[in-house]
């Protein structure tokens, strides 16, 4: 119906089952509307860490993005950043490079000329290819190879393919894969521990340090904190790694095919319960109690304060957020809240949550960000009080809102117990 | 090296103006992408994206729709929007995937004008060119589209024509959200009104074209769409930027060896401003990193000399080293180009530059 945003309840859903996700859910069925959750979905460069940024997630690297000017043009954003600045370059292409291919016999130069340029010699450069390069099967490995012998210096590839977003190897699993291959085999250190998955570090108090600590772990690495190239290579004498984040799955895999380092997954839950059976699961493979009692319980307590001075929230929950917006609309529900609406982009993956949703508040509108009439979203009717993340703020600007999405990552229990303290102050 | 840039990040490409000269008139537009360019137009080169919705759409193409060609896909996706949405117009805008693929964009017109009732333009964009480029071409493809003599102006003489055309009034070209409203105030006080062809005024407006008593271009990628109203409608043009004054502080030009670096037209109306100021004919060159017209410069009594094409870095810094200027006019992302500059670096913001407003 013209004028009117598609949505369907979870319950709806649920019925449907994850092999009849609707058209509507589908990315690949319709145009994609241009909504703040579409810019960090569908275009692996705008927002946040996409792959320009966390391309330069190693200390001291340089990023040189050999592409027409248009996938570079954005750049300036994140340019603009100190720490960024001085560590991006362009090498643009024409039309007749597109033809020809010239421009990747100027790649060796183009590097060489750069870090000649530069007071300091970075430790990396990664060299940046988009959608052009994917169409003309160039191989970046062998220009990098080449580029590797002229400047003596690490060379890697990065892929900001838009067009692969959906593929087996997304941008932004490829780009942790570049990351982590620099790091050379070295000696093991029972007590070292590699998090992966996230550009920026976990919040200073997550208990999740404190209960590795508790385990007898002494350093734990994350590339974010990690101070120098130097020390960026000692991740490579960890233990295992635990992954964060599913888009560090294949990394986690090539640290343990290259490295010998095993990987156990861990989610970002906001469930408590889930939480604690996690850490639980967890111990159990380790084979020793792990166990934050303390940390739980004032998860606990500041959901209880949450419910007490809001307990006629209701809520609308955003894909553009430190979350999984299911989950996050799960544990809310769970805790005794109202959650009207969610925006989120569905996979066979959510129906895990859209399950135990649909017993528990089977009348939640779910709508899809990138669906067409989303631009007719009308949030007259939907008696949201508070909503959670950028792409729910732009759907309610009248509301309360947490955007939720800063770049210190929430986790564990210390992300529950923040982020009702955060919904506290609005 | 010939497209390396150490200090500036590539300018706007020609995508990001088809869209700009398109973004107001109520259409549906399409950007036939991967996701990546439309995520840089709505996310950074269309300021006016972040104040309204507005039905920009990427195709969402992926690996196989370009490696096997599926228009039809897009055809498909677009007829299915095009039932569900309220828009007047259809407007397909070509990248690089595109480019590098071949599509036919007359092809997809014709096609997608068989699956839809609305009207459907295409701009053949490829994001290697600048903006102007493709904002000249989005002028063109929408008034030849929507332009059509108005039996009201048959018999109109020059005076009982309503209104003053504006052409190559666009966020990219003007770095200045409130530009068409002052413009139409200098108008309106001289008691005419001015139309903003994509800023404030609609497609309503474009199909009205023929009414306008003159054309007024203030950007060079205007510049054929307004010869093309000329000889469709006869309607008189003339090349200027009504707003020069207020990008000229008051400072002592005379005698100065100045270099003023814009877009054409502006970087021409802020020199004729100073030579106004000081009365005379000063030593003043114009530069642009964007299209260069000589009709320009011959409407505007300028030497070809006096006003050149920017095109790397290495020309900017090096010219600005050769000429020892006492004053310059430029975006002020240029200035850290030039860190040896002893003489007036005066910020002229160009949004196509550094994807900044003036303020």
């Amino acid at each position: 119906m013209r004028g009117t945003a598609y949505y369907c309840t979870v319950e709806e859903l649920q019925k449907r089952g994850r092999d009849d996700i609707p058209e509507q859910f589908r990315s690949n069925t319709h145009l994609i509307y241009s909504s703040p959750a579409t810019l960090a979905f569908n275009s692996p460069g705008a927002e946040g860490f996409g792959v320009k940024r966390a391309g330069l997630a190693i200390p001291d690297s340089i990023m040189l993005i050999v592409a027409p000017g248009c996938c570079g043009r954005n750049t300036s954003m994140i340019s603009s950043m100190p720490q960024y600045e001085d560590r991006f370059f362009y090498l643009t292409m024409d039309e007749t490079d597109i033809v020809t291919g010239r421009h990747l016999k100027k790649v060796p130069k183009a590097v060489q000329e750069i870090c000649d340029s530069l007071e300091k010699k970075p430790s990396v450069v990664m060299i940046c290819i988009t959608c052009v390069d994917a169409l003309l099967g160039t191989d970046m490995e062998r220009i990098c190879r080449k580029s590797e012998e002229k400047t003596g210096l690490p060379v890697r590839p990065c892929y900001m393919y838009a067009l692969t977003r959906e593929g087996r190897k997304p941008p932004m699993v490829h780009v942790r894969q570049s990351l982590y291959s620099l790091l050379e085999p070295k000696k093991k250190k029972g007590n070292v521990v590699n998090l992966l998955g996230f550009f920026s570090p976990l919040m200073d108090d997550c208990e999740l340090y404190g209960m590795l600590e508790k385990a007898g772990v002494k350093t734990v690495h994350e590339i974010s904190r990690c101070k120098d190239y130097e020390e960026y290579q000692t991740m490579a004498e960890a233990n295992f790694n635990l992954v964060l984040h599913p888009e560090a799955r294949f990394a986690a895999e090539d640290f343990h095919e290259k490295l010998q380092i095993p990987f156990i997954e861990l989610r970002r839950l906001y469930q408590i319960d889930k939480i604690t059976k996690q850490y639980q699961a967890l111990g159990n493979v380790l084979g020793i109690p792990f166990e934050d009692h303390e940390a739980e319980a004032a998860a606990l307590d500041s959901v209880k304060r949450l419910k007490s001075a809001k307990p006629d929230a209701v809520f609308a929950i955003g894909e553009c957020m430190n979350g999984d917006p299911f989950e996050l609309a799960l544990a809310l529900v769970k805790y005794g809240f109202r959650v009207a609406e969610i925006y989120g982009t569905l996979t066979a993956e959510n129906f895990v949550y859209l399950k135990n949703l649909s017993e528990l508040s089977p009348q939640t509108k779910v709508f899809s960000n990138m669906e067409p009439t989303m631009l007719y979203y009308d949030p007259e009717e939907s008696g949201v009080t508070i909503t959670i993340g950028k792409d729910a703020c732009y759907y309610h600007p009248d509301v309360k809102n947490v955007m939720w999405n800063e770049e210190v990552q929430p986790y564990g229990y210390a992300g529950v117990r923040y982020l009702c303290e955060r919904l506290l102050e609005v | 090296m010939k497209g390396l840039r150490k200090y500036l990040t590539p300018f706007a490409p020609d995508q990001s103006g088809a869209v700009s000269v398109l973004y107001e008139l109520g259409g549906m537009l399409v950007i036939c992408d991967a996701g990546g360019c439309t995520g840089n137009v709505c996310g950074f080169d269309e300021p006016r994206w972040f104040e309204t919705r507005s039905a920009v759409f990427s195709a969402g193409l992926r690996d196989m729709d370009a490696i096997l060609g599926r228009d039809d896909r897009l055809v498909a996706k677009l007829a299915d929007a095009a039932e569900k949405l309220d828009v007047t117009f259809a407007a397909v805008i070509g990248t690089p995937v595109p480019a590098v693929i071949g599509t036919d964009y007359r092809a997809l017109e014709r096609m997608l004008s068989k699956k839809t009732d609305l009207s459907v333009l295409t701009v053949n964009t490829d994001g290697m060119e600048l903006y102007d480029k493709g904002e000249e071409k989005a002028y063109l493809a929408l008034f030849e589209k929507f332009s059509d003599k108005n039996e009201e102006s048959e018999d109109m003489n020059d005076k009982d024509r309503p209104h003053i055309g504006i052409i190559g009034m666009t966020p990219q070209d003007v770095s200045d959200l409130k530009a068409a409203n002052k413009i139409r105030k200098v108008y309106a006080d001289q008691g005419m009104r001015a139309i903003c062809y994509g800023m404030g005024d609609g497609l309503d407006e474009v199909r009205n074209a023929s009414l306008a008593a003159k054309n007024v271009v203030v950007s060079p990628a205007a510049l054929k769409a307004a010869q093309y109203l000329q000889k469709k409608f006869g309607t008189p043009y003339e090349i200027a930027y009504p707003l020069a004054s207020e990008l000229v502080p008051e400072v002592n030009y005379q005698g100065k060896k100045i270099l003023i670096v814009q877009q054409q037209v502006i970087a021409n109306a802020v020199r004729k401003e100073i030579e106004k100021r000081t009365g005379e004919k000063e030593a003043i060159t114009t530069a642009t990193w964007f299209m260069r017209k000589e009709e320009i410069l011959t409407d505007l009594n300028v030497d070809a000399a006096d006003d050149i094409s920017l095109k790397e870095e290495d020309d900017f810094i090096s010219l600005v080293e050769k000429e020892g200027y006492d004053v310059i006019f430029a975006d002020p992302c240029m200035e850290r180009m030039i860190p040896g500059f002893e003489g007036t670096f005066i910020p002229l913001t160009h949004f196509a530059v550094s994807g900044k407003l003036n303020v």
